[in-house]
């Protein structure tokens, strides 16, 4: 009698948040991305890559904004929708989404219309991507989620075009993040980098609806056995859910989703990217004097010396 | 704080095997391993056996995991087993097949990467029921008992948790079995280092090389002049399209003697008869043209990393037994063949294809089983309770694990069911189970019929080279009447009597060449492997790098670490000067090091990362 009961509790912890009314509604946009890797990627004769033979795969910083996502199903519940545009009909970028999210329904938004579209061009078919997927599950999204940016020349801007074309808070850069169902808030980390300064992390509160643009330094912890075993769970669902994932898969053209043809593709865009360009590493010139720390006078030397270099970095 | 009935630290085939035998018992248990994945830690030789002994009865690993003949991933059923003893090119073989199959129903070889991770998916399934499971990437390391004597499980990762019963499944270098006091460190004089290289080997050469089938394995062990006069021996076991060669030496006669564990290595695959076995055809690049620009060279360094990739891929298909259409692929290998050799000048030359290195300490359950193999409410198995059998050229630590861990099960399930978790009630039950153990009679005794098997195969062999002492011991012993009477005798000796007689340079070393020098056969190859180095089979590696070393140098000029130095697989310690310095990236775990320091595993998710295993 009493095994029973403590099995039942535990049981019972496992799949209570499955049940919980408040269950969260999660989308994530997502980029098909060509794989960089030696041994996947094609060139054409001329040099260029060559786009149709270059395997593709789920866009790294995509990636985490899916991981991102599987948090929170895991912590507090959630349906999930992946969104992604593509030209690809057979799309594994969203079964590998699905797989690291274990997510509910997947939305391909694909016409020839769509096709060279900068980041806002794009932002404006993700938004009314995002609005059919509260079409589709019937409720309106809690958190959307985008990556970092994307690997393959863009700007990190679609993330907060979408954000601010759905009308939502945009939170950016955040390396954590936990939600409050009663008060319906989310408390997030983000990192801050500003020249001359160490790392800085502003800790934020907001009320949900929001959209969350993921750091690429974002990895989710669970910190107990009960978060850790439905993790696991979850895992394996999201596994073999992945393996049949076209099924999941609902399509869409442009007249489908609603979008206007002046706001998309090559049309909407008013930019193009024409190069991308590293941020050429500056040389390094290091003077190197040994110091002996048991030297007042060398300490004395190094205090003005570090003070020198803080009076040159000036924060505006 | 959480609570749960059991938690099992260590996802080898032991704590798995534990997990899966209490699910099976319809309890709750929560497995917490620490490497990132199930497998990821794990590495064996290995040959695993199912055994059929006429004393007792042991929990197989078919009985555990029924399905495991039809669906685990296991590599080749072990069919010919020999042993050769070897002095530069001259070989003498003896075919023990005999030794291989006594009391045996199979023995398969295994890659415990994907077997644990098989093991594992089966015992999630059962366990999930109950409301337990496996965490992988938890570290365990601490464990306290509250005022109920419950214990608190603490960790790297994860909150606390609460617990009625542990089984201790952490392996040979037992952090668990340390910090709670069960036992002491192993002693050198307890252990033997096992270092191991992957070798991959398309399967139907594998079968034609060895003279076999895709359903039969070929297993060689080697002594002799390949030992550089140390106690132990080599292996090689064929896989499914891989070969497993390793080393396993007496630990107390590496420090006598101390020699690189990849010169060992290295000396194994430089033996004729080895390299014969393992040369492949490889692609072999011309060095890039560096008046490209840089774009024409990535590209080019990219469209030859993909034709090779290819041709890995079609010629290992071209190369299995269940490729259906070999006449097509074979032209569809032909023709990247062709490209290789017209586009990009790529040549095709022999050499042999390592893909992984790695090292572990084996416990012998001869000299370091625990007497008393629980602590308070914690109950050893496998590894961790320093037991497995060394006899002869076989090691069984795989097969015995899994027994353990399903005794200590059995022993928990009991507990559960009187909530009686009581050193009397739990350990002492477990404790009576382990004596029971066929397995644990074989520690302690040897069997004459197994004896029998090797006196048989060396009959033939000339008495003086066996050596005046063992000489008239021998001729006893080839009487069946006789022979009984001996191995009584020497059982009533013991063990620790009789290790330092039989366990020496002259079993493994002298007399293994003698043998090859006056009875062996030349043995001639055309392919003289490169040494690879240390470097090379690290680079190899995958790691998770911490920043903070889990090894801490106790004292840093002492004479077992000026040993270590030598000892370490993956070169980690260098002397400067008078001391001893660590750099613990590319550590393997094996825990060489662990006796003169302060060693614990990696935290959870860190450290390296086995594919193979
Ligand atoms: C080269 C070599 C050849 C061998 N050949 C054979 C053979 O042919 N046949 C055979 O039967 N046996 C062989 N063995 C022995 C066999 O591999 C071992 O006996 C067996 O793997 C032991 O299993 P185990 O589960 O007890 O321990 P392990 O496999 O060592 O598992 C212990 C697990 O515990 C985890 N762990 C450790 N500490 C913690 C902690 N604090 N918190 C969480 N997790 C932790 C580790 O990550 C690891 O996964 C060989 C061994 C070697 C090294
Ligand atoms: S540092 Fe120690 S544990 Fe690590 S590989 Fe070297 S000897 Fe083994």
């Amino acid at each position: 009698m009493i095994k029973g009961i403590s099995l039942f509790i535990n049981t019972y912890k496992l799949n209570f948040k499955k049940n919980r009314i408040a269950e969260l509604n999660l989308a994530v946009v997502v980029k098909l991305e060509p794989d960089l890797s030696a041994g996947s990627i094609s060139y054409n004769p001329d040099g260029t890559l060559n786009r149709s033979k270059t395997k593709n795969t789920l866009g790294p910083h995509s990636k985490i904004a899916t991981q991102a996502a599987f948090y929170a199903k895991v912590k507090y519940g959630a349906k999930i929708c992946v969104g992604s545009m593509s030209g690809h009909a057979a799309n594994n970028a969203l079964q590998i989404a699905m797989e690291t999210c274990d997510a509910d329904v997947l939305h391909l938004y694909n016409d020839p219309s769509f096709a060279g579209a900068d980041t806002i061009g794009t932002a404006e078919v993700l938004r009314k991507g995002v609005e059919k997927m509260e079409g589709t599950m019937e409720k309106k999204m809690d958190i959307v989620f985008s990556g970092h940016r994307a690997t393959d020349g863009e700007t990190g801007q679609t993330g907060p075009q979408i954000a601010w074309k759905l009308g939502l808070t945009f939170l950016g850069n955040v390396i954590s993040y936990d939600v409050d169902l009663e008060k319906r808030t989310v408390t997030a980390k983000r990192l801050l980098i500003l020249r001359g300064v160490p790392e800085i992390i502003q800790e934020i509160e907001a009320p949900l609806p929001v959209f969350i643009a993921i750091d690429p330094s974002y990895k989710y912890h669970f910190n107990t056995v009960s978060l850790r075993l439905s993790a696991e769970k979850y895992k394996k669902e999201a596994y073999e859910k992945a393996q049949n994932y076209q099924q999941y898969i609902h399509t869409f053209n442009r007249e489908e989703l609603g979008a206007e043809k002046t706001l998309i593709g090559l049309v909407g865009s008013p930019t193009i990217v024409y190069n991308v360009q590293r941020v050429p590493k500056g040389k390094a010139i290091r003077n190197a004097k040994v110091l002996d720390g048991s030297n007042p006078e060398h300490i004395r030397q190094t205090v003005t010396a570090i003070k020198e270099a803080l009076s040159a970095m000036v924060i505006k | 704080m959480e609570k749960y009935d059991v938690a099992i630290i260590g996802g080898g085939s032991s704590g798995l095997a534990a997990l899966k035998q209490l699910s099976a018992l319809g309890k709750q248990a929560i497995l917490l391993e620490a490497g990132s994945i199930i497998g990821s830690k794990s590495i064996s030789g290995g040959i695993l056996y199912s055994k059929k002994l006429k004393k007792g009865k042991v929990t197989n690993v078919e009985d555990l995991y029924e399905n495991f003949l039809d669906d685990a991933p296991f590599e080749r059923k072990i069919t010919k087993y020999i042993l050769h003893s070897t002095s530069k090119d001259k070989i003498f073989s003896m075919d023990l097949t005999a030794a291989h199959d006594y009391q045996a129903n199979f023995g398969c070889s295994v890659l415990m990467n994907k077997l644990n991770s098989w093991f594992a998916k089966q015992a999630t399934e059962t366990s999930q029921k109950f409301g337990g499971g496996i965490i992988p990437g938890v570290h365990v390391k601490s464990i306290t008992w509250n005022d109920k004597g419950r214990a608190i499980i603490h960790t790297d990762e994860i909150d606390a948790f609460e617990v009625k019963a542990i089984i201790a499944a952490d392996g040979v270098n037992s952090e668990v079995a340390e910090m709670v006091g069960a036992r002491s460190k192993f002693t050198s004089e307890q252990l033997y280092q096992g270092v191991k290289v992957l070798i991959k080997l398309p399967e139907k050469i594998i079968n034609e090389r060895f003279g076999i089938t895709s359903s039969e394995g070929a297993a060689h062990l080697f002594a002799g002049d390949i030992t550089l006069n140390h106690i132990g021996g080599g292996f090689l076991y064929t896989n499914h399209d891989t070969l497993s060669i390793g080393a396993v030496y007496h630990f107390d006669s590496l420090l006598k003697n101390p020699v690189e564990p990849y010169t060992l290595i290295d000396t194994l695959l430089r033996n004729p008869m080895v390299s014969e076995l393992i040369k492949d055809t490889v692609p072999i690049t011309k060095i890039l043209d560096k008046t490209l620009s840089q774009e024409e060279q990535l590209k080019t360094r990219f469209d030859i990393a993909k034709l090779i990739k290819d041709w890995n891929d079609i010629r290992g298909k071209y190369l299995t037994s269940a490729c259906e259409d070999p006449d097509s692929v074979k032209a569809k290998l032909d023709s990247i063949e062709e490209q290789m050799t017209q586009k990009f000048g790529i040549t095709f030359g022999i050499n042999h294809v390592e893909s992984e290195y790695g090292a572990k300490l084996i416990p012998d359950g001869k000299r370091c089983r625990m007497e008393k193999p629980f602590f308070k409410n914690i109950l050893f198995v496998g590894d961790a309770a320093g037991r497995g059998i060394f006899i002869g050229p076989r090691i069984e630590g795989l097969n015995v694990g899994i027994d353990d861990g399903a005794r200590a099960a059995i022993a928990v399930a009991r507990a559960l069911d009187k909530d009686d978790f009581s050193e009397s009630y739990l350990g002492e039950y477990y404790s009576q189970l382990i004596d029971e153990s066929p397995y644990t009679t074989d520690m302690k005794q040897i069997d004459k019929d197994y004896l029998k098997i090797f006196l048989d195969a060396a009959k033939d062999v000339p008495s003086d080279i066996i050596g005046s002492g063992y000489g008239p011991i021998l001729k006893l012993m080839s009487s069946n009447t006789f022979r009984g009477l001996v191995i009584k005798f020497a059982n009533i000796l013991g063990y620790d009597k009789l290790l330092p007689l039989i366990e020496t340079e002259n079993t493994y070393v002298k007399v293994p060449i003698q043998l090859a020098e006056r009875l062996g056969k030349i043995t001639s190859t055309s392919y003289h492997p490169k040494d690879t180095s240390i470097g090379e089979r690290i680079s190899k590696l995958s790691y998770n790098d911490d920043h903070l070393s889990h090894i801490k140098l106790l004292d840093t000029n002492n004479e077992f670490m000026k040993k270590i130095v030598v000892l370490c697989p993956a070169k980690c310690y260098a002397e400067e000067g008078e001391k001893i310095i660590l750099q613990h990236e590319g550590c393997l775990d094996c825990g060489t090091c662990s006796q003169k320091t302060e060693w614990r595993h990696p935290r959870g998710e860190k450290g390296i990362h086995y594919k193979y295993g």
